[in-house]
């Protein structure tokens, strides 16, 4: 091929490019996320409710306006453990500017006697909730344990970490994005 | 969709970085075979890989930290922990290019063989990602009617991660097919022009786009600059090649 047939090519190629650019554009503001519930970054966070080991019951929507990390874990599970001290020397810290923790015990896969010693040996704080059905879990598409969501004041999240222990720097840097 | 269900579900996160490493693995065993042809040593093509790594993953952790200082400066065990997630990508990527960039000057390798040399590896890595991005869920398309529609985040979506996966399986095809006698750096180039332009098409079907200018996709925008770069330059060294 000789060199100008190349750059006529080439230079249709870009111009064809360039106007698949504006054919594409989202103007509606793309991303479905934002609307549709769904346990994923960018999208509005599955509402739940559910009784805590207090015996009240807390639905995650009512919290909107304050950002939440919701935390699901089981006693039986080393790396949740691991994380909790983390998880509660944070939510102190926190806590007062507008940040709340909903660590929810997979009940329906633990023990759920084993769950308040749990609680008293950390002397966590926060509140726990129970998923005695496996709904928040299937709503969650729970996959492994611990899964973290962080939640911003608008109810999207912002940031999935699938697996544990969340080292404390981790925390810092996202409960800080979440408040801004 | 049951094998994508199945794929899905076997290497849901955090196992989705399995297929990466492997893709890391085959990647580099396949430019192995392939480096020697573009007058680059088996040797001289891993240690660039892994001094490039080791700068990936050092870079990427430091420069989160440095960026997020506070937060480490109140526990700066933090900067040893095994969360993936405490990680700057781009820096990353950045102080990875620069570390590989550094070796090769120093060892006084040609850049544009040893980009070709590397191309397999980069090839097989963009099939690996789009596996993994399957695996985790992650670059997904817009809603659809299509009837090949997949069923994700609660809705049915067009199967964006099925496309990547299809184009990188063809750029690699190109790649590992193309003839011998071809200028220095043309094997990158191929490569670079193919994916940039596989990017700036299938970018138009997802549904997590990062928008700017009332509503244009950057990655098409980055795609595109790309694609002319690659361009560009792949008739500069046709150029270049020619005899006086």
């Amino acid at each position: 091929m000789q060199p100008t047939q190349r750059r006529i090519i080439y230079s249709i190629i870009l111009l064809l490019g360039f106007a698949w650019i504006l054919a594409s554009m989202d103007k509606s503001g793309s991303s479905t996320a934002g609307k549709i519930p769904a346990p994923q970054q960018g999208f509005l966070a599955p509402d739940f409710e559910l009784s805590t080991t207090a015996g009240d019951t807390i639905k995650l929507s009512d919290l909107r306006g304050q950002a939440v990390l919701v935390n699901l874990w089981a006693t039986w599970c080393p790396p949740c453990r691991a994380e909790m001290p983390a998880i509660e020397k944070i939510y102190n810290e926190y806590k007062d500017q507008g940040f709340t923790v909903l660590a929810v015990d997979m009940t329906y896969q633990d023990d759920p006697a084993a769950v308040l010693p749990f609680v008293e040996e950390y002397g966590l704080t926060f509140p726990i909730l129970l998923d005695k059905t496996g709904e928040m879990g299937k709503a969650y598409q729970l996959k492994s344990l611990p899964s973290s969501y962080f939640i911003d004041r608008e109810g999207i999240i912002t940031e999935v970490v699938i697996g544990g222990p969340m080292a404390e720097a981790l925390l810092r840097t996202r409960i800080e994005s979440i408040l801004k | 969709m049951p094998m994508i269900t199945l794929f899905r579900s076997l290497f849901a996160p955090p196992r989705h970085l399995i297929v990466l490493l492997a893709a890391l693995w085959l990647g580099l065993s396949l430019a192995e075979k392939r480096a020697e042809r573009h007058g680059i040593s088996k040797e001289a093509l891993n240690n660039i890989v892994y001094y490039s790594i080791l700068g990936y993953i050092l870079g990427g952790r430091v420069l989160f930290a440095l960026s997020n200082f506070s937060a480490f400066s109140e526990s700066p065990l933090s900067l040893f922990s095994v969360n993936i997630d405490l990680f700057d990508t781009t820096g990353a990527l950045v102080t990875g290019l620069l570390v590989g960039f550094v070796y090769g000057q120093r060892q006084k390798l040609s850049p544009w063989p040893t980009l070709d040399a590397l191309t397999p590896l980069f090839a097989v890595l963009a099939i690996g990602l789009s596996l993994s991005h399957l695996a985790a869920g992650t670059a997904f398309g817009a809603p659809t009617n299509v009837p090949w529609g997949m069923e994700l985040w609660n809705a049915t979506r067009h199967p964006t991660q099925v496309y990547e996966f299809i184009a990188s399986l063809l750029i690699f095809g190109l790649i590992w097919l193309r003839k011998n006698n071809v200028p220095a750096g043309t094997d990158f180039l191929v490569f670079a022009a193919a994916t940039a332009g596989a990017r700036l098409f299938l970018e138009a079907f997802r549904g997590d786009s990062t928008l700017t200018f009332g509503g244009v996709r950057t990655a098409q925008l980055i795609a595109w600059v790309i694609l002319a770069l690659a361009l560009f330059a792949s008739e500069s060294i046709r150029r270049d090649e020619k005899p006086a």
